[in-house]
């Protein structure tokens, strides 16, 4: 005689929540370690980090030049690697959603480089604006153009590779491919027209690199990054439903046409912003949100938070190589994104090859 | 009650569907039956709000062009004929997004849905299991569990809600085809409304109350099964020789092909 068992009923079957939990309190505990470590990495040595940080929460005192370091150099540095990697990774989780497709990447289809052009375009025809334009946009003009340059992309993208609510990958990375060619080529052309003023401003900006950063960028990009990466969790039950198809998260209540528009909208922001301040930076987009899915599931509630820590920690350690490999000089950090990221990507298509070309 | 008239769809010049009207009581489980490309499911997706269509559906006396996608979801559950998922998600994971679909918060739901839902298919102690490794068959009931969890309340605040399920049995074997219809029953005689597009005649004629005939946009018939289901009728529509009959214990229509006649069992 067989005993039937009783179903199986234990609660957690099935159910990543609680590992996703682990895992960001994890996410936290790594980066306020790589950030403190990203603070004591540089040319200067003997600096007294902690001491200064406490300094200018107003506990105890240390040297001027210690504060200098800590505050005015290294500071800004690591806030804009731990902001730009968080919208890097968030657009990207967010734009795979959208694509309803796990390759979809900022850098890939032609977002960043749209984001680009509106920042070049800024730079080189700003000088063209009336003087009252300029001095009310000010350091935003440059921000604000990349935000309407990501998104135009964004849009045309989505238009192009979507068909009743399906993308192919083909159609999504040639678009992007095209996409990327055109405000290319744009760009170029536009770079002949610049002054030797904005041709050194634009060849710092273009290395993709967060060498440069200082309070006054962030400033500008930081609150915008931001309000992006608050708003995104927001889109979470709709890019969970838009999972199963369009149709179906209409069915399921969601107002689909809008829920679309905002993501296109946070995508175009992060890009666009974290552009605007250290150029393109790629694979982090796809890197992140890939690793993460692939461990506690692909529900964005709990994903989106994850990726913009992991996509923090991601870019400040990238930032550490980019600093030490060719000491003292500095390599570009989209160099070494690329370097890891490039490989990853494509054990992505290799793993995914049968689904693609289905 | 649901009821739709004067629907009209045409993809580019060619017409679907021709000032069809429909009408389901809640309590009734009516099935939308007719050939490959009649247009059922092109009227379940007039109904469910997908397509824009000429015509007005009523849904409780609410026309669903006045209802917003979160109130229609409220009201009722749409299992689409196919579909494909994005990501990898576990059995439990996919079911769960069911659950609040409509709903502005998360509190005030049982924790549990999910899994009773699947016990309800018959997938109990699958939760753990990934979407994408299941079979055709399990697939189909997972995401069936998931349209339950969204509508689970056959009433609510005295309303009745519906259940609208392209082709629910397509791709299960006998058994499960008899559990997911007793479902649908089940909702029905609960007090919802089920209005489910099926090929099976005779599990139609088992299972419903009310049936609609869909033949190339048109409907040739509506009504209890007995009215609906005739040899004239059916054959006309499918274009071959069908024969219904009445046997005993069951009382009912069944229907069988004549093809039949002309075949002699490989065993006799
Ligand atoms: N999006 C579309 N564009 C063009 N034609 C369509 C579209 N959707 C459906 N049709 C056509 O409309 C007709 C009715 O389609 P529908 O899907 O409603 O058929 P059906 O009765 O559900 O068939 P089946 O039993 O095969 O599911 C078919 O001829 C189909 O080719
Ligand atoms: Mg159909």
């Amino acid at each position: 005689m067989t005993v039937l068992s009783e179903p199986d009923f234990t609660p957690l079957a099935g159910d990543r929540r609680n590992k996703a939990r682990a895992i960001r309190v994890g996410l936290i505990g790594v980066l306020i370690v790589a950030m403190l470590l990203a603070l004591g990495w540089g040319a200067a040595g003997d600096t007294d980090v902690i001491g200064a940080l406490l300094a200018g929460l107003g506990v105890g005192e240390v040297s001027a030049r210690d504060m200098t370091i800590v505050w005015d150099i290294r500071m800004p540095r690591v806030a804009t690697g731990a902001l730009v990697g968080a919208a890097l990774a968030v657009s990207g989780a967010v734009l795979q959603g959208l694509f309803r497709n796990p390759l979809a990447d900022p850098g890939l289809v032609g977002v960043s480089a749209g984001a680009g052009f509106g920042a070049v375009a800024a730079i080189v025809l700003g000088g063209f604006l009336p003087l009252a334009i300029r001095e009310f946009a000010g350091p935003y003009l440059i921000v604000g153009a990349a935000f309407i340059g990501g998104w135009a992309t964004t849009l045309i993208l989505y238009q192009v590779a979507t068909r009743r609510g399906r993308t192919t990958v083909a159609t999504m990375l040639l678009a992007g491919i095209a996409l990327a060619a055109i405000t290319g080529a744009v760009t170029g052309l536009i770079v002949y027209w610049s002054t030797d003023d904005q041709l050194r401003d634009l060849t710092f900006w273009g290395m993709g690199s967060v060498a440069g950063a200082t309070w006054a960028k962030l400033i500008t990009a930081g609150p915008v990054i931001a309000i992006a990466l608050i708003s995104a969790p927001f889109l979470s039950r709709g890019l969970d439903a838009l999972a199963l198809g369009e149709a179906v998260a209409a069915h399921m209540g969601i107002n689909v046409q809008r829920m679309k528009r905002l993501s296109i909208m946070s995508v175009a922001a992060s890009v666009g912003a974290a552009v605007a301040i250290t150029g393109g930076i790629g694979f982090v987009g796809i890197v992140v949100p890939h690793l993460l899915r692939l461990v506690q599931g692909p529900e964005h509630r709990s994903l989106l938070p994850n990726c913009a820590l992991l996509g923090a920690i991601v870019l400040l350690l990238a930032d550490m190589v980019s600093r030490t490999v060719v000491a003292p000089a500095e390599l570009p950090i989209g160099i070494v994104t690329a370097m890891i990221g490039g490989p990853f990507f494509l054990w992505i298509l290799l793993k995914n090859r049968t689904m693609l070309e289905g | 009650m649901l009821s739709a008239t004067d629907i009209s769809v045409s993809f580019g010049k060619r017409p679907v569907l021709n000032s069809v009207c429909f009408t389901a009581n809640a309590g009734e489980l009516h099935a939308i039956v007719g050939p490959n490309g009649s247009g059922k499911t092109t009227l379940l997706r007039a109904m469910t709000g997908d397509l824009t269509a000429t015509g007005q559906t009523l849904i409780n006396g609410t026309d669903i062009a006045d209802l917003s996608p979160a109130e229609l979801a409220q009201r009722r559950a749409v299992l689409p004929q196919s579909g494909n998922i994005a990501f990898p998600f576990t059995v439990l994971e996919l079911v769960r997004l069911g659950l609040h679909a409509g709903m502005p918060s998360r509190a005030g739901f049982d924790p549990n849905l999910p899994q009773k839902a699947l016990t309800r298919v018959g997938l109990a102690g699958f939760e753990g299991r990934f979407v994408q490794d299941l079979s055709g068959g399990e697939r189909q009931r997972v995401q069936l569990a998931r349209v339950l969890v969204q509508i689970w309340e056959p009433v609510l605040n005295g309303a009745p809600r519906w259940l609208f399920l392209d082709e629910p049995v397509s791709a299960l074997d006998i058994g499960h085809q008899l559990i997911v219809m007793q479902l649908a029953r089940d909702y029905a005689e609960a007090g919802g409304g089920v209005v489910a597009v099926m090929h099976d005649l005779n599990l139609t004629a088992m299972f419903a109350d009310r049936i609609t005939l869909l033949n190339a946009g048109h409907v040739r018939a509506t009504g209890r099964p007995d009215e609906v289901l005739t040899d004239g009728d059916l054959s006309a529509c499918y274009g071959c020789a069908l024969r219904t009959n009445t046997p005993p214990p069951f009382g009912g229509k069944w229907i069988l092909p004549q093809a039949i006649a002309n075949r002699t069992h490989v065993g006799a």
